[in-house]
């Protein structure tokens, strides 16, 4: 016990040193912007590939979609490479008329039918991403009649339902949403396992084309990501000269790098490290709530789980307050429904977090589901934060009730793989809609086109979950159709308060994205879907 | 030698003096002889006595868990996270406010079961492949050193991964891998050992009485190799309390909430900066627990080695 | 091999030198073969085993290609692009064959060929191995010989509790205690990453090691850029191996010093040092040498914690994220290198082992 206070002061004094040392002046280069991130999980450049957050956000600095998303609020669009569009009377043909005298950075003109080879090649190529685009009904098979080029500067697109517009149109919002130069990919294109083009896969995958504000120019894997900016960006040149991202995987690292002014911001600090930037007066934290949600999933096939009353008792387990103050308060707001804050469609703040931890109510639940003696279940999570603490907590607390938890840590392609074989009992997870409306995670989370195991529909939470019922494939089918957005909100309050109380899914969190930055970086701005170069100054 | 024992403690009535008698009457009085002058020397090596020491506290903290813990290991409280280290907590509490000193006497016991199991798992493994292939030679000797190299040059993280993989994580199955991975360099070294014994006039002679090879090998080598395939093992189980750590670090070690003091060591590790506890704690258990360890095996080799006296 | 003719001829007199010359080269002849075929063996067993192991790990690499939500027919047609549809063994010897023709496949988790990706992380570690092998071998030397005269002393014991320590404390943790103190108070050395934020792209790599490529670019700042970033990664991980050196140092030592030769010596009045060093150390650098060539092996197997608290893109992450990823085509190529490492350098010992100690011959 002596020792341990001996070796607290002495810990005490060498951190509040290091403090006293940190506020040296930054030491990055003045028109150069320098962010520690853990960039592992990139995978390849092409946009039609891309799945994850961090590749997303660089090519969304180096490629401009259709449309953009305002800086400041997700929800409102504004025209991008388009520069404006009509829709038909029938609300089932979007033309878009694309901007004149636009060049890529090869000096090749930006086209029409550059923009419809783009689109189409997201749903040849049959990554995660065409969905985006099959699930209003665009297909591979009849992709050159519904996205065609009308001339040079007209693309038209055309769906086979009138859905809401404020709905389809989100869809060129994002990373499938790009116009690629096609003339440059072109002479790079391979052929894929079946003999069938890959449209530049290949080499799209340590390579861009596109016009954008930042051009990449260059990606070592695991160790550097280096943006230049394009001196004749057509919305005018950007501030900075240079983004450089290092490849640091340790959040304590990252904090040092941070206090000691070697780069200007940290992307992966955890709550201890969030908090030490709260403190420092050299240190800003900005903060945006993303719409990824963490869950608690259920498989509808096993036994008990499978009974509502059992998921209803699991609900009450968490403390969504507690933790909301403790571990999870930089990096989470608690929420209990499919639709995050933020999103078109969701509930308010006090109909959305309905739950608390309440091991009384719990144990009502499972006598009345016939288990009050409680049963043994299998919960599998990945390894990175917050999955091993919530679920320790969940585990403690369902302990109480009789309930025992037996936890299973893994990768995460071990984690998805399983999920999608159906091969889980309880599953901790994550999920980030597409687009800020609730009708993003209902027609993934809720509708459930086919629950046959051979329907193999792994693209569906709701399949992985064997969650299958039909008022509320009705519900999500309506609702998506319904053109009076105040008609359409109703209709999701009601999914998703039944919803909270049927579905497989035990939400728990919103995700929170926390840039900690060093003073000097102004203007730097993100949102729930996007992280924006563009403004930042230093 | 002689001058060590005389220096010692006062003597003691007959059985010390039954135990140091220049003329030994029955087999039984030498060996207790043989161990009590091994004992003498191994208490005369103040190192190995703290090594000892800390191997036989392990021991108890293990038994005695449920008695030395204040707190209920498994037990949260998210008002009481990250408190450093106090007189309601001595070691501090972690993320989810679980008394640390109550899960490192708990932890004990799955550090020593490790270990045990190992060992049990690792040595007889080693030991075997390394006599047989030491003293049949040819053929034999060449495939199964092939064997060794092959697992001793394979990426060691691979191998443990790979058997986990294949098992099911779970702290058992750690344990099979961590003992499949360390049970080739017990090989090469039971082998070299039997090579310097297999020509002894002795083997030749048990031969000559017509022994089968499975019992020169079983009756006659093994024991031969047994003491340094215990020191060894010994000096390995750093390394072994190590590896069950890295493994909990990829999620494929013991399983949550256990309190492993391996899977402590690297939870803790997100919390270094601010709450030092977290991680230091399991971090200086494992160190204090890998050191006696050592410390016991470089005396248990001087003691049981006639070569290094 | 020339040192190794004179030590000889040395001992056995000048007649008999030239016949014992020529029969010792045919024998070696002999060894090299015979050790080569084994080499060939040892590394195909390696590969083979690694393959089959390595498929039936529950990851799958399908999933980390196409992303979490692609429909069913993208995940076929990549399984299909893949190869796994295929018969194990037919996948195995499609694999063998490329690697005889030099070909590893692409990474996934890089998108790069995996033997480009090598010629990146192989060179970081190396570099950073070898500087830690420099640092282990030129303190753990004289510690243990120091821990060997002074036996029972104490300056043995504080010998062997540092020494023990650098041997059992976790590298991550002496690693960000290291970046807390020298980096972030002292400010003395660099911080995480190969090299300054501002040299960042400065350099192409021709040989892949910094230090070297610096040097050879006639870049001095960027030089001295990469050795305050490398010198603390390798001073940790050249703790553990001076642990490990100095305490092999101090037990061969030990035995030395038990020999008669040595008692000889020092009856006849040399001094202890001139003993100790011009008699007794020559007899176990043969030793040391295997022991050696074991340490730095094993750092050239890349230290994944250290690598991953100092930003180091080397081969112990590359290797551990490929396998996390279930990326067959990485883990196998790695596999082939730590197999080779181990090998060559296990070669490279027996052959100085058999040439240079008169008991084995």
């Amino acid at each position: 016990m002596r020792a341990g206070r001996a070796g607290l002061l002495a810990a005490t004094a060498a951190l509040a040193l290091a403090w006293g040392t940190a506020e040296a002046q930054t030491r990055t280069p003045r028109d150069a912007l320098v962010m520690a991130w853990n960039i592992d999980a990139i995978l390849t450049m092409d946009p039609a590939q891309i799945g994850e957050v961090v590749t997303d956000e660089i090519v969304n600095n180096t490629c401009d979609p259709m449309i953009f998303q305002n800086v400041d609020d997700p929800a409102k669009l504004e025209p991008g490479l388009a520069e404006r569009w009509d829709i038909s009377e029938d609300g089932k043909t979007y033309t878009f008329h694309l901007r004149r005298g636009l060049k890529h950075p090869s000096g090749n003109p930006v086209t029409a039918q550059d923009a419809a080879w783009s689109i189409r090649r997201v749903l040849y190529l049959g990554f995660g991403n065409a969905a985006q685009y099959t699930q209003w009904g665009l297909s591979k098979e009849k992709a050159e009649e519904q996205v065609r080029a009308v001339d040079e500067h007209t693309l038209q697109v055309t769906v086979p339902e009138p859905w809401p517009p404020s709905l389809f149109l989100y869809v060129f919002t994002g990373r499938q949403g790009f116009i690629l130069d096609r003339k440059t990919i072109e002479p790079h294109v391979g052929t894929r396992a079946d003999g069938a083009s890959d449209y530049g896969n290949g080499w799209l995958k340590t390579n861009t084309a596109c016009i954008g504000p930042y051009r990449l120019t260059r990606w070592t894997a695991s160790d550097t990501v280096i943006l230049e900016r394009n001196a004749n960006y057509w919305r005018g040149e950007v501030p900075l000269r240079r983004v450089i991202i290092r490849h640091v995987a340790e959040s304590a690292a990252q904090r040092l790098q941070l206090e000691r002014g070697d780069i200007d911001i940290a992307r992966d600090l955890n709550a201890e490290d969030l908090a030490a930037v709260d403190a420092n007066p050299n240190l800003k934290l900005n903060a945006a709530l993303r719409h990824q949600l963490y869950y608690i999933g259920a498989n509808m096939d096993h036994p008990i789980l499978g009974n509502d009353d059992v998921r209803m008792a699991m609900r009450y387990l968490v403390d969504y307050q507690g933790l909301e103050r403790t571990v999870m308060r930089y990096s989470g707001r608690a929420w209990n429904s499919f639709a995050p804050q933020g999103a078109f469609g969701a509930l308010p703040p006090e109909r959305g977090l309905i739950y608390r931890l309440d091991l009384d109510k719990a144990r009502e639940y499972l006598a009345k589901a016939g288990h009050a003696n409680g049963f043994t279940v299998k919960l599998m999570h990945g390894t990175a934060f917050p999955a091993p603490d919530i679920a320790q907590h969940f585990q403690a607390n369902a302990a109480k009730v009789g309930i025992r938890v037996e936890i299973e840590q893994m990768a995460s392609g071990q984690l998805f793989s399983r999920m999608r074989d159906r091969n889980f009992e309880l599953a901790f997870l994550g999920w980030s809609p597409g687009y800020p409306d609730a009708d993003a995670n209902a027609s993934r989370h809720v509708f459930n086109p086919d629950n046959r195991a051979e329907a193999r529909q792994g693209m569906f939470l709701s399949w992985r979950a064997s969650f299958y019922r039909e008022w509320f494939n009705d519900a999500v089918q309506r609702a998506r159709l319904e053109r009076d957005p105040e008609q359409r909100k109703l209709m999701y309050y009601e999914i998703q308060e039944r919803f909270m109380r049927e579905g497989p899914f035990m939400y728990n969190f919103q995700q929170v994205r926390q840039l900690a930055m060093r003073n000097e970086v102004r203007e730097f701005k993100h949102h729930a879907f996007k992280v924006f170069y563009t403004t930042a100054r230093k | 030698m002689t001058a060590e024992v005389r220096t010692g403690a006062p003597a003691h009535g007959g059985l010390r003096a039954w135990l140091l008698a220049e003329t030994v009457t029955s087999p039984a009085q030498a060996r207790a002889q043989k161990l009590y002058l091994g004992w003498r020397r191994f208490a005369s090596n103040p190192l190995a006595l703290i090594g000892l020491g800390i191997v036989v506290m392990l021991i108890l903290l293990a038994i005695f868990a449920p008695l030395v813990a204040t707190y209920d290991p498994f037990a949260q409280s998210l008002e009481r996270r990250l408190l450093p280290p106090s007189g309601a907590h001595w070691l501090g509490t972690d993320e989810l406010g679980r008394d640390i000193w109550s899960r490192i006497a708990y932890g004990a016991r799955i550090t020593l079961m490790i270990v045990l199991l190992v060992a049990l798992i690792a040595a007889p493994l080693g030991l075997l492949i390394g006599t047989v292939a030491g003293y049949l030679g040819g053929w034999v000797d060449v495939a199964l050193m092939r064997l060794v190299d092959v697992f001793l040059s394979f990426p060691g993280l691979i191998l443990a991964l790979a058997f986990v993989a294949a098992l099911g994580s779970g702290l058992e199955n750690a344990i099979i891998a961590i003992a499949l991975t360390a049970w080739p360099p017990i090989a090469r070294l039971a082998r070299a050992e039997t090579l310097t014994v297999r020509r002894a006039d002795y083997i030749a002679a048990v031969r000559l009485a017509g022994a089968s090879d499975l019992r020169i090998i079983v009756r006659h080598i093994m024991p031969i190799c047994i003491p340094s395939v215990i020191i060894r093992i010994t000096l390995n189980m750093a390394g072994i309390i190590l590896t069950a750590a890295g493994l909990g670090f990829l999620g494929l070690g013991a399983q949550p909430p256990s309190p492993e003091w391996g899977a402590m060591l690297s939870t803790g590790r997100a919390y270094m900066l601010g709450s030092w506890w977290l991680a230091a704690m399991p971090g200086i258990a494992i160190l204090v627990v890998s050191l006696g360890f050592n410390l016991l095996g470089d005396a248990l080799r001087d003691v049981l080695d006639p070569r290094a006296s | 091999m020339a040192a190794g003719g004179t030590a000889v001829a040395s001992r056995g007199g000048a007649g008999a030198a030239g016949r014992d010359r020529a029969d010792r080269l045919r024998r070696l002849g002999r060894e090299v073969f015979r050790q080569a075929s084994a080499v060939g063996i040892s590394l195909f067993g390696l590969l083979a085993i690694t393959f089959f192991i390595g498929r039936m790990l529950p990851l799958d690499p399908v999933i980390a290609v196409i992303g979490d939500d692609a429909p069913q027919s993208t995940y076929d047609m990549v399984y299909r692009e893949l190869g796994l549809d295929r018969p194990l063994w037919e996948q195995f010897a499609i694999y063998v064959g490329k690697v005889l023709r030099g070909d590893f496949g692409v990474a996934l988790n890089t998108s790069n060929r995996v033997a480009d990706d090598l010629l990146r992380v192989f060179p970081a570690t190396v570099e950073l191995a070898t500087v830690s092998i420099v640092i282990g071998v030129g303190l753990g030397i004289p510690f243990g010989v120091i821990a060997a005269v002074h036996r029972g002393r104490m300056i043995d014991h504080i010998v062997r509790v540092v020494g023990l320590i650098g041997y059992s404390a976790p590298n991550f943790w002496l690693g960000l205690m290291g970046l807390v103190v020298f980096y972030a108070t002292l400010g003395w050395v660099g911080g995480p990453g190969r090299v300054s934020v501002f040299y960042i792209d400065m350099i192409e790599p021709r040989t892949g090691f910094l230090l070297i490529d610096s040097l050879l670019e006639n870049e001095p700042d960027v030089f001295w850029s990469a050795v305050e970033h490398i010198i603390l990664p390798a001073s940790i991980l050249g703790y553990s191996s001076t642990a490990y050196i100095a305490r092999m140092t101090r037990s061969f030592m030990l035995e030395q010093l038990s020999q008669e030769y040595v008692i000889t010596a020092r009856v006849k009045g040399l001094s202890r040092a001139r003993v100790v060093w011009r008699h007794a150390f020559p007899n176990i650098m043969v030793q040391l040498v295997t022991v050696i060539a074991l340490a730095y092996a094993f750092l050239l197997e890349g230290a994944v914690l250290t690598e991953t608290v100092f930003a180091w893109p080397g081969f112990g992450r590359y290797l551990t994220l490929g396998l996390l990823a279930g990326d067959m085509n990485v883990v196998l190529a790695c596999t082939l290198i730590v197999g080779l490492t181990f090998i060559v350098l296990n070669l490279i010992s027996d052959i100085l082992y058999h040439l240079l100690d008169p008991r084995t011959r």
